[in-house]
C-alpha cells in the first residue's frame, strides 16, 4: 500500500496553557496555544502524530490531592519528555491551538493537573507518522479503547475537513460509564446505532459505545461491536478502513477481525519513549520483513506510531 | 574583550573546535538531530555502536526512568557496517566535523573486522571501542572488565587503524577502573571515555518481575554524575596525565557546568548523552556555556582548565 506520509518540520515550542481541568475520573483536557514558529509548525500535526512534553518543572500537587496508588511514585522526580498525541488541532492566522487530553497515569501526569492558565510548557513535536487514507476509502470504522481516544478524535476532525467522500462510525469502548475519556453527557438519542458521543458527533459521526460492565451501552468488547456492525451494514471490504487506537490487545484482536473481513486497518501503538525523535531506540515494534520469516523492529516514534496491523507483531 | 578565547581542543591529535561531542547511542547516526541543532557547532560527532552485522536489539522495554536517571538496555540495536556505510556514512561526511565511530561485537575478530573496514574512510577521526555495553549477553562489558581482555582487543583493534585516533570507552561497574584503564593504554589505546553506564534494575512491585526485558540495563542521567567524576578524576590522576593520553568525560551531563566539573575533573573533552533526549539541542547550548565560562574567569585556552581541580592554586 503506498504511504504517502511526510515527515513535516519539527522542533522544540512553547505551549501557552489556556485552561487545564479535570473532565472524568482521572482524565484532564488541556487547551495549549503556540505562536510564532510553534504555530505553523503545529499547524502541519497530523492525527496520529504526537508532541513529547516536558513536565519535569511543573510542580506537584499537595500531597493529599494525589491519587492514593501514585503518591509513592510522584516521589521521583521527572526527567524524560512524555508522549501524547493531541485531540484536536485548529489553526488559525497567527497561532495554533491543540487540545491535549490527558489520563493520570504517573509522576508527569499527575504534574500536569497542576497546570493553570498562562503557563508555559516545553513541547518538541510534531513527531511521527500519523494516520493516512489509502485512496478510494468510502467507510472509515473508528474504534476506541479507553485512552485511545485523543487520535481518533483528531482523525475525525481532519477526516471531515479533508475526505467529505468518507462516512465514519465511531465505536467506543471503556471499563465503566466512569472511564469514557469524553466530555459531556452521552445523548441516547434514537440513532440505530446506538448513542452519540458529542466528541464525534460535532462532526456528523455516529457512535456505538460499549462497556465492560454495560453501565453504559451494550456490555460488549469494541471489538465484538465492530464486529456486529460488519455483519449488520453493507461495505464493501476494499473501501472500508478501520483506524483504532487503544490497549495493545484490542488492537491485536482488530488485527484478526481486520484479517477476517480483508479490511485496510491502521492503529496507532504506544510504547515507553525516551526522547520520540529517533536517538535512543527504546520504542521498539516488532514487525513482520515481506516475503521473510525474519522479523524487524521498527521504531514507533519515527515509522509510527501508526502501523499498517499486517506489519505489526503485537506483543498481548 | 580584546583576545579571542580558545575552546578548541586537541583530542589525541584531532583538533575539535570545542570539547563537545555527542555520547554514543544518545544521538543515533546525526540525522535524527539536524532539524534541532547545527551539528556543524559540535566539536564531534560520536555514532552509536556498529556491528558487523545488523542487530535487532532487545524486545521491549528497552528503557524505564528512574530517580534523576534512566536505565537502557537497547541491546546495539544497528543497521550493521554495510548500511552504515551505504547510508549513513556520506550524512556524517557532509557535517564536517570530527566523527569517530562506536564498535562493538561479540568477537575480537567483528570487532577488527568493523574497524578494518572503516580505517579508510576519511569522514572518520577515529573510532571508540565499545567494551563496556551492559546490555548484550556476550562481548561488550566481559571484554570490558578482564585487563588482559582488554589489552588484547585493544591491541588488536589499533592494528587495524593505525592511522586513526583509538577511543576506548570503559564501564564504571569494575573494583577499579584505574587497572582498566591501564590495560587500554598497554594495548595502544589513543584516548579513553570514561564512563559508560552503570549496570542497574529497577522491579515492578506489581508484577514482581524486572520491568525491563533484560533485566537489566544501564544506569545513565544527572543520577551518575557525581560518580562519573570521580572515576574521570581517578583515571586521570593515577593513570592519563603522566601518560599524556586524553579522556573524554561523560555521565550525566546537561548543562555548561556539568562539562566543566568533568574537565577540571581531567576531562579534555567531554560527551553529552541522555541530555539530548530531553533537550535535543543541548550539546550546543552547552558549547555556548562552556564559551561564556571561560570568557567570565579570563580563561583564554580551555586546555588550562583540564585537571585543574588537582593543580597547586598558586601554580
Amino acid at each position: 500500500m503506498p504511504d504517502k506520509r511526510t515527515a513535516p518540520s519539527k522542533g522544540v515550542f512553547t505551549a501557552t496553557v489556556l485552561a487545564n481541568r479535570q473532565t472524568g475520573d482521572c482524565f484532564y483536557k488541556a487547551d495549549l496555544e503556540f505562536t510564532d514558529a510553534g504555530a505553523k509548525a503545529l499547524a502541519t500535526f497530523q492525527a496520529g502524530q504526537f508532541v513529547q512534553v516536558d513536565a519535569s518543572d511543573v510542580s506537584l500537587p499537595p500531597e493529599d490531592t494525589i491519587p492514593a496508588h501514585l503518591r509513592d511514585v510522584c516521589k521521583r522526580k521527572v526527567l524524560l519528555r512524555r508522549p501524547f498525541s493531541f485531540a484536536d488541532v485548529t489553526a488559525e492566522q497567527d497561532r495554533t491551538t491543540a487540545e491535549l487530553l490527558y489520563c493520570v497515569l504517573g509522576p508527569a501526569s499527575v504534574r500536569m493537573t497542576t497546570l493553570e492558565r498562562g503557563d508555559a510548557l516545553s513541547i518538541v513535536g510534531p513527531l511521527g507518522k500519523g494516520f493516512w487514507v489509502p485512496p478510494e476509502k468510502d467507510t472509515a470504522l473508528l474504534v476506541v479503547g479507553g485512552m485511545g481516544a485523543p487520535p481518533i478524535r483528531c482523525l475525525a476532525q481532519s477526516l471531515t475537513a479533508e475526505h467529505p467522500e468518507i462516512n465514519a462510525v465511531a465505536f467506543v469502548g471503556a471499563r465503566t460509564a466512569e472511564t469514557l475519556p469524553f466530555e459531556g453527557t452521552l445523548d441516547e438519542v434514537s440513532q440505530q446505532l446506538g448513542f452519540w458521543v458529542p466528541a464525534f458527533a460535532k462532526y456528523g459521526i455516529p457512535s456505538v459505545v460499549v462497556t465492560d460492565d454495560g453501565s453504559v451501552g451494550s456490555r460488549a468488547l469494541v471489538t465484538e461491536s465492530l464486529v456486529q456492525w460488519l455483519d449488520q451494514h453493507e461495505h464493501r471490504p476494499e473501501k472500508t478502513i478501520i483506524y483504532a487506537c487503544g490497549p495493545e490487545n484490542m488492537l491485536s484482536a482488530l488485527a484478526r477481525v481486520a484479517e477476517k473481513w480483508n479490511i485496510d486497518c491502521q492503529v496507532s501503538m504506544e510504547r515507553r519513549m525516551a526522547c520520540g525523535i529517533g536517538l535512543c531506540q527504546s520504542c521498539a515494534v516488532e514487525c513482520r520483513v515481506e516475503g521473510s520469516q525474519e522479523t524487524v523492529y521498527k521504531l514507533c516514534c519515527q515509522d509510527g506510531p501508526v502501523f499498517d496491523t499486517r506489519e505489526v507483531i503485537f506483543k498481548a | 574583550m580584546t583576545t579571542e578565547i580558545d575552546i578548541s581542543v586537541d583530542f589525541a591529535g584531532v583538533r575539535l573546535a570545542n570539547p563537545v561531542m555527542t555520547a554514543s547511542g544518545t544521538c543515533g547516526y546525526a540525522d535524527e538531530l539536524a532539524d534541532f541543532m547545527d551539528m556543524t557547532a559540535l566539536g564531534g560527532f560520536i555514532t552509536k555502536s556498529i556491528t558487523l552485522q545488523p542487530r535487532k536489539g532487545n524486545p521491549t522495554p528497552r528503557i524505564v526512568e528512574t530517580d534523576a536517571g534512566m536505565l537502557n538496555a537497547i541491546g546495539l540495536a544497528n543497521v550493521g557496517l554495510e548500511r552504515f556505510i551505504a547510508e549513513k556514512l556520506p550524512v556524517l561526511d557532509a557535517m564536517a566535523i570530527a566523527v569517530f565511530v562506536n564498535v562493538a561485537g561479540t568477537t575480537i575478530d567483528e570487532y577488527v573486522a568493523v574497524t578494518e573496514r572503516l580505517a579508510c574512510e576519511k569522514a572518520i577521526a577515529g573510532f571508540e571501542l565499545n567494551i563496556s555495553c551492559p546490555n548484550v549477553k556476550k562481548g561488550g562489558i566481559t571484554f570490558g572488565t578482564e585487563p588482559a581482555q582488554i589489552e588484547e582487543i585493544t591491541r588488536a583493534v589499533k592494528a587495524a587503524c593505525e592511522q586513526k585516533v583509538l577511543i576506548v570507552k570503559l564501564t564504571p561497574s569494575v573494583t577499579d577502573v584505574a587497572v582498566t584503564a591501564k590495560a587500554a593504554l598497554a594495548g595502544g589505546a589513543d584516548a579513553l571515555s570514561l564512563v559508560n553506564t552503570f549496570t542497574a534494575m529497577v522491579i515492578d512491585t506489581e508484577t514482581r518481575r524486572p520491568v525491563l526485558s533484560n533485566r537489566t540495563g544501564g544506569l545513565s542521567g544527572p543520577a551518575i554524575k557525581p560518580m562519573a567524576v570521580y572515576l574521570v578524576n581517578r583515571v586521570y590522576r593515577e593513570v592519563t596525565k603522566d601518560a599524556g593520553v586524553p579522556i573524554l568525560g561523560l555521565g550525566g551531563i546537561r548543562t555548561a557546568t556539568d562539562a566543566i566539573e568533568f574537565i577540571l575533573a581531567g576531562a579534555s573533552a567531554v560527551a553529552v548523552g541522555t541530555a539530548s533526549f530531553v533537550e535535543p539541542g543541548c550539546a550546543v547550548r552547552i558549547v555556548d556555556g562552556i564559551r561564556n565560562y571561560c570568557a567570565k574567569g579570563n580563561i583564554e585556552k580551555l586546555s588550562e582548565l583540564v585537571g585543574a581541580v588537582d593543580r597547586d592554586e598558586t601554580g
